[in-house]
């Protein structure tokens, strides 16, 4: 009998957050063994030498199209910015890049049981799609005002299934949550705990206090007096105003199972709002002659995008003639960055164990019950993210090993997941049945309520911190 | 005065289509490239590339230049917190 049951499920194949553990895990591992193999024989342990990490192999397999301004087919090539003459082109590590993604929705399709010739086809397509997706995003207006591209994903995926309708032989591979949660599992890669070290105390205080109290003051102000019926919405949309935007909505949505329009609505605040505060808060530090250092945390603290926030900090640096606020920035956002893995945990955890559970159904105990529910591949995610931040912090080369890998293959491939996830959700995504919170503008409201107790708590501690605390250590 | 009905659901699907990509098509290839030569436009665009800057980074792994620890907050922390 048990053997059959073993059967059985060898036949059904893996659950989707199992294989995408598999999946994200074995290309780590990849990754970190390619760029073992091929590290460098001379100045192996040098920062200096190799600021990005050690060049790892697999970089020559993936690619995204490059920025461009007039023609799509400048996006083909890397012009070098010390010599304009030399000239390298990319297609051919884009292309790969989209057989990565093929690749993946492949060892999906079997690791879960399922046809793989109905999957090819679609797979093949919606690769594709996400070059078309990368090459909206990188047009420089849209690329330096940091209109993302999960925004241009959703996009391509909602205009066709908006005028045409996904068509029936492309549904076996619409699946965006798989690659999604493949994606973040890679992602965790990037996710270095042991960073947050290195970057200095008036940071973490800036992070770490006001970011979880925004976080949970806004998700129980839309829940509770906002009433936004759904909870999900409610995280999702505190999470990326809080923690650091488009990244750190996918992986609280993926832990709390928000529905695909409640994503898309996320991201699409967020990044409308990051544009605004990127442009406006540099001129407004300035006319407010708030101190450049202190000016710097704040921006930081509180637009959403990690890029947005370091070009925000060189502008107001620009103006001020002073590097500093770009510095402070970075290190407020980076550290940020780095609590996407605990936030998301925690959330799923909270989701599991209080928000799904079901009052009516049999009595087990919440750890079972919110075993049961919690979704399995953040393990994955925060499996990568330790492991990563471990080899990190055991010695100079390793620490050079990670960055390579995540720099030259890692951080690519889960560019190339999120988008093409993304464009499976635009192609599913159902606007209507969020009409009526739409309409009511609450969401509107809970993220500009949200972000405005984090415009207040952000300057206050960034004054407190950088300002005041630790005056003596932040002046040259 | 009413509002035609269903003028959306006569055109049929691939004109729909033909139709939206023709309208992306123009604003990446004419209105985009148009507003990016404005001045004001023009001057964000260079800073960010003469600071190797790349607003649309997702997380720092993405930024041109590792964000690391500027050598002032590293005098910062041998200094704290003995508080010399």
């Amino acid at each position: 009998m048990a053997t059959d049951r073993g059967a059985d499920a060898r036949r059904r194949g893996f659950h989707e957050d199992s294989a995408a553990i598999l999946i994200g895990v074995a290309l780590v591992a990849l990754a970190l063994f390619i760029g073992w193999s091929g590290r460098p024989t001379e100045d192996a342990a040098s920062r200096k030498a190799f600021p990005k990490g050690w060049p790892n192999r697999l970089s020559a397999t993936i690619d995204k199209p490059q920025t461009w301004s007039d023609a799509p087919r400048q996006a083909l090539v890397v012009i070098d910015k010390k010599d304009p003459t030399k000239v390298k082109p990319v297609s051919i590590p884009i292309l790969l890049g989209m057989t990565w993604v093929v690749g993946i929705l492949a060892a999906g399709t079997l690791l879960r049981g399922r046809s793989l010739p109905e999957v090819l086809p679609g797979a093949c397509f919606l690769a594709l799609l996400g070059g078309l997706a990368y090459l909206m995003a990188a047009q420089k207006v849209i690329n330096y005002y940091n209109l993302e591209y999960p925004l241009w994903a959703l996009l391509v995926g909602l205009v066709i299934s908006n005028t045409i309708g996904a068509p029936k032989w492309l549904e076996p591979a619409l699946q965006g949550e798989f690659l999604i949660k493949a994606g973040l599992v890679v992602f965790g890669a990037e996710v270095l705990f042991s960073r947050l070290l290195e970057l200095g105390l008036p940071g973490l205080l800036t992070s770490w206090v006001v970011t979880p109290i925004v976080l949970v003051v806004t998700y129980l102000f839309g829940v509770h007096w906002l009433k936004i019926p759904s909870k999900s919405l409610c995280m999702v949309i505190a999470a990326d105003m809080s923690v650091c935007g488009v990244s750190a909505a996918i992986a609280t949505g993926a832990a709390c199972k928000a529905k695909k329009e409640e994503l898309s609505l996320a991201i699409g605040l967020s990044l409308l709002f990051t544009v605004a505060m990127m442009v406006v808060m540099p001129p407004f530090i300035q006319w407010a002659e708030i101190d450049p250092i202190v000016g710097g945390a704040w921006l930081g603290g509180t637009i959403d995008a990690t890029g947005a926030v370091v070009a925000a900090g060189e502008m107001l640096g620009k103006n001020l003639d002073d590097k500093r606020p770009a510095e402070v920035a970075a290190t407020v956002k980076m550290i940020q960055n780095s609590m996407i893995g605990i936030v998301a945990f925690a959330v799923a955890v909270y989701w599991a164990g209080w928000v799904d559970r079901d009052a009516s159904g049999p009595k087990t105990s919440l750890a079972a019950e919110a075993w049961r529910r919690f979704p399995k591949f953040i393990l994955g995610f925060i499996g990568t993210s330790i492991v990563c931040s471990w080899l990190f912090t055991m010695s100079p080369e390793l620490a050079l090993l990670v960055d390579g890998a995540i720099n030259g293959f890692t951080s690519r491939l889960r560019g190339w997941l999120f988008c093409v996830g993304f464009i499976c959700m635009g192609l599913q995504t159902n606007f209507r049945e969020l009409a009526p919170t739409l309409a009511s503008g609450r969401p509107l409201i809970l993220y500009c309520l949200g972000q405005a107790l984090n415009l207040v708590l952000s300057l206050a501690m960034a004054s407190l911190t950088f300002g005041w605390l630790f005056r003596q250590g932040v002046t040259p | 005065m009413t509002r035609p009905a269903g003028i959306l659901p006569t055109i049929p699907p691939g004109l729909r289509l033909a139709f939206a990509t023709a309208i992306l098509a123009a604003v990446w290839l004419v209105v985009l490239p148009t507003v990016g030569r404005h001045p004001a436009v023009e001057r964000h665009v260079r800073l960010m590339e003469a600071c190797d800057v790349n607003p649309s980074a997702m997380v720092y792994t993405e930024l041109e230049h590792l964000p690391l620890r500027p050598d002032w907050i590293e005098r910062h922390l041998v200094l704290w917190p003995t508080g010399n």
